[in-house]
């Protein structure tokens, strides 16, 4: 019926039928989100990136050694991080992560120091990714460790609860459970979830709009009712007949003005 | 022999599941169904929705649910009779002592203090209870959706 009538009043209702080439005419823009590769730290949860770390101290190995202490200043240089490889420096990382959590000064195998190793581990590779991005295999070994350290924050949700955010807090890791169902991102999918959010907006604002209206109308409502209530009272006392309306009634509507116009003032205070 | 559907039982134990409704929490509940071809039974996840108007019920929890005399809405059918088993914080039934995955809490202190216990690490006496990271670092408490559109704005929930 609604296809028979709008092509035969012509152009101007045609978009109000639906037909198999409808197209909406509402000013929605569908943006794709662009691709975050797994490895980056928006996807993996990091908020925070490898720390800078002071590149005269001594190798991890060599803190505390009373020989490098005494020795002169070429071969501090030396035993420093900053002739060290990098893997050295990602190792004293490791250190002062796991330093943040540990249980004990012995502990190396609990859940929260396996976490922290990884998350330096992640932090160091996701920092030498953006140097050399064609680096395949160190990509999988991040990806992996990424997976690998979400599982066991998964597990440490489930055993131990105030451990898991204290531990997310310690480290500046975000956790975010997988969505329910996986599903390519399509733009007529897209399109109708935008449409249907844009339509709840105006529901919820329309329903604002109304609720505010009602709320401005309350307290001359709630004067009339009063008057209303108090006449109707007298009256009744006037004729004789039974008295319906109590005073507590009338009392009540006076202190819920009351409340309405003191609340008012501060509102606007 | 078949059972009653979910909505027809009088109480329940689901896991609590996330949910936006504002005086409700959303309920899976597993249970067995016979399939009559193959004898055999499978599990059958149905979901239930029960009144918990001080929200009581976090993400994960085990509770016991009881269904309302008359159904409160469309869709609230049961309301919340008690937390069993919070998650990841399980009491020992038998014991009645704090359990961490295969472990007591205790023995666990009592390692720690044999070592030698650090300054900054993990009190269970102290910590704050659970929720303090939520919507901060935790997003467990919501769905989470594949991200669709680029609005520009920040968008937590989506993945």
């Amino acid at each position: 019926m609604n296809v028979l009538t709008s092509v035969r009043l012509g152009a101007l209702t045609l978009k109000s039928a639906r037909t198999y080439a409808f197209k909406s005419d509402l000013k929605i823009k569908w943006v794709r989100p662009e691709k975050i590769p797994c490895i980056k730290p928006e996807k993996s949860g990091d908020l925070e990136a490898m720390m800078k770390i002071d590149l005269s101290q001594p190798q991890l190995p060599f803190r505390g050694s009373k020989e490098l202490e005494t020795a002169d200043e070429t071969v501090k240089k030396l035993f420093s991080l900053e002739y060290a490889p990098r893997r050295k420096l990602t190792q004293v990382y490791g250190y002062e992560m796991k330093q943040l959590v540990k249980r004990h000064e012995f502990d190396t195998g609990s859940v929260e120091v396996q976490i922290a190793r990884w998350t330096a581990i992640i932090r160091a590779y996701q920092d030498l990714m953006e140097k050399f991005p064609r680096n395949k295999v160190m990509k999988v070994v991040l990806k992996e460790m990424i997976d690998r350290r979400k599982k066991k924050l998964k597990y440490l949700r489930r055993w131990d609860y105030k451990r898991f955010e204290w531990l997310l807090e310690a480290l500046k890791i975000v956790y975010k459970p997988p969505p329910d169902h996986f599903h390519w991102i399509t733009r007529k999918e897209s399109l109708r979830k935008l449409t249907n959010n844009y339509c709840e907006d105006i529901r919820q604002r329309r329903l604002d709009e109304y609720k505010q209206l009602l709320q401005n109308e309350q307290p001359v409502f709630l004067q009339e009712k009063i008057r209303a209530l108090e006449f109707i009272r007298n009256e009744q006392r006037e004729c004789g007949v039974e008295v319906t309306v109590t005073d507590e009634e009338v009392e009540a509507v006076r202190k819920q003005l009351k409340e309405l116009e003191e609340q008012r003032k501060s509102e606007e205070e | 022999m078949a059972l009653p559907t979910a909505a027809k039982t009088s109480m329940l134990l689901g896991r609590c599941v996330p949910c936006l409704k504002q005086n409700a929490s959303k309920f899976k509940i597993k249970r067995l169904e016979l399939d009559t071809n193959l004898l055999m039974y499978f599990g059958k996840e149905e979901f239930v929705y029960a009144h918990d108007p001080n929200k009581i019920c976090k993400t994960g929890d085990i509770v016991l649910i009881e269904q309302l005399p008359t159904k409160m809405t469309r869709l609230i059918t049961h309301a919340v009779k008690k937390v069993v088993y919070p998650m990841g914080d399980i009491t020992d039934p038998v014991t009645g002592k704090k359990v961490v995955a295969g472990k007591y809490r205790d023995f666990v202190d009592s390692v720690n203090k044999v070592y030698g216990e650090k300054e900054g690490a993990f009190k269970y006496d102290k910590a704050p209870p659970r929720g303090w990271q939520e919507d901060k670092k935790d997003f467990t408490h919501v769905q989470t959706y594949i991200k669709y559109h680029d609005s520009g704005k920040d968008d937590p929930y989506a993945v």
